[in-house]
């Protein structure tokens, strides 16, 4: 009895947190009165919320935009790295696991930054240090010069080989596009071989990520139809989701809009997103097609979440959601900074 | 004659000892379904109280329902003795 009960207590009590977090995240209808407000107005807003403390220190070296910026992704950073402290044991593993991929957006925010000559501090300001990579580490990445010297400072990093491997190729196309898709398929092999083992509870996580997995896959051959990229498409997704690779390829190819979306539709994993896809057969802009594939990915894990209340469901799904209400903010503001119409702003948010 | 009142005395100290038996079961076993069902009640308020102070009247009261199941096990347990 005294086994179950330390296996078990450690999980609710994580899984209770985050619930309540999540409870507490900002609902549609204060972003909705956000969209008639300045971005004065929004700050004052948002500091009366969760992000409180963050407007408050930063509040006297940024004003604007930059402050909204800058507290929303110390925020970001603070709440994941107060989650990975209050996970325990096989709960823990796993939520530094999938924070893993902050690590790749932050190196490659460094590496573009420094190849296009942004100054370090401007870079520092959108970092979010959430992952392996801390701080300290980030800040020393930023005190290098050359695209060469922050690769080599990465040696002993887990993103090092791919690194290693892809970069020459990257500065000579002077694009990251493909290093990045290396980075991010190699982030998921290694956290479906995490996954796999054997650690208890990993076959939920394994479901999670397989539904992530998918959603990246359609969202990007969506994203490659609306770019009309034709030829082989293999090397841009990810394996191991419900569709294979030549799946993908096939579908990809297909011309009609029509026939498209019915082979996504045949796909048994994917039989609850059938409702959204007949939605999208009308033609609509791309960014709108992701947020309305972005909300229902975002459903679907909710959904997976309450048939395992007591997993690690609970927890990502609040770091996702509070990556959205952080991209969500962020949107408003800077849509608000531009003079953006509030109807164009709200196609942005993941309500 | 002796051994008759033996007897009797015999019976009514065992009818007694069953009894108190029978109401430590009742204590006892009451007591831990109540833990069982106070296992994860107990985390999850403490957590939820965690998270928001306000919740911590309510979570006391959820945590302490599963005390009805304990303190039935007691009223049995004095029924039998008295």
């Amino acid at each position: 009895m005294a086994d179950v009960s330390t296996r078990l207590a450690p999980y609710v009590y994580v899984c209770t947190r985050m619930r309540v977090r999540k409870a507490k995240l900002l609902p549609r209808e204060d972003y909705l009165r956000m969209l008639n407000m300045s971005l004065t107005e929004i700050t004052r807003f948002i500091e009366e919320t969760e992000y409180k403390s963050e407007i408050d220190e930063l509040g006297s070296s940024f004003s604007g935009i930059d402050l909204v910026e800058v507290a929303l992704s110390w925020n970001l950073a603070k709440e994941y790295q107060k989650i990975l402290e209050i996970t325990p044991g096989a709960l823990h593993l796993f939520t530094q696991s999938y924070l893993r991929r902050w690590d790749i957006q932050n190196f490659l925010t460094i590496l573009r930054g420094k190849h296009q000559g942004v100054a370090a501090g401007r870079i520092k300001e959108v970092l979010i240090p959430a992952g392996k990579l801390d701080r300290e580490f980030l800040d020393r990445l930023l005190t290098e010069d050359s695209v060469e010297r922050i690769t080599e400072a990465m040696r002993g990093k887990r993103l090092y080989p791919v690194l290693e491997r892809e970069l020459p190729g990257a500065l000579e196309t002077k694009s990251f596009a493909r290093l990045e898709n290396e980075l991010y398929k190699g982030f998921y092999s290694e956290l479906l071989s995490d996954v796999k083992s054997g650690v208890k509870g990993g076959s939920v996580f394994l479901a999670y990520i397989r539904l992530e997995i998918d959603f990246m896959n359609v969202r990007n051959l969506f994203r490659l139809r609306s770019g009309a990229v034709e030829g082989d498409i293999r090397d841009l997704m990810i394996p191991d989701g419900s569709f294979s690779i030549d799946e993908l390829q096939r579908i990809a190819v297909i011309e009609n809009a029509g026939d498209f979306i019915d082979e996504i539709q045949k796909k048994a994993g994917l039989k609850s997103i059938t409702g959204l896809l007949e939605d999208l057969r009308n033609h609509r802009p791309i960014h709108e097609i992701e947020i309305e594939l972005t909300r229902f990915m975002l459903a679907e894990m909710e959904r997976l979440s309450k048939r395992y209340p007591v997993s690690i469901c609970p927890i990502l799904v609040y770091l996702e959601k509070k990556k959205y209400e952080v991209q969500n903010l962020r949107a408003l503001a800077r849509g608000k900074e531009s003079n953006l119409p509030a109807e164009r702003i709200k196609s942005y948010l993941v309500v | 004659m002796a051994v008759e009142t033996m007897t009797v005395e015999v019976a009514t100290a065992s009818a007694m000892g069953l009894k108190a038996l029978g109401a430590g079961l009742a204590v006892g076993l009451t007591g831990i379904a109540t833990a069982i069902a106070e296992m994860t009640i107990g985390p999850a308020a403490v957590g939820a109280t965690a998270e928001n102070k306000d919740m911590f009247g309510m979570a006391l009261l959820f945590t302490v329902i599963p005390e009805t199941i304990v303190i039935f096990g007691l009223v049995v347990a004095l029924l039998l003795l008295f």
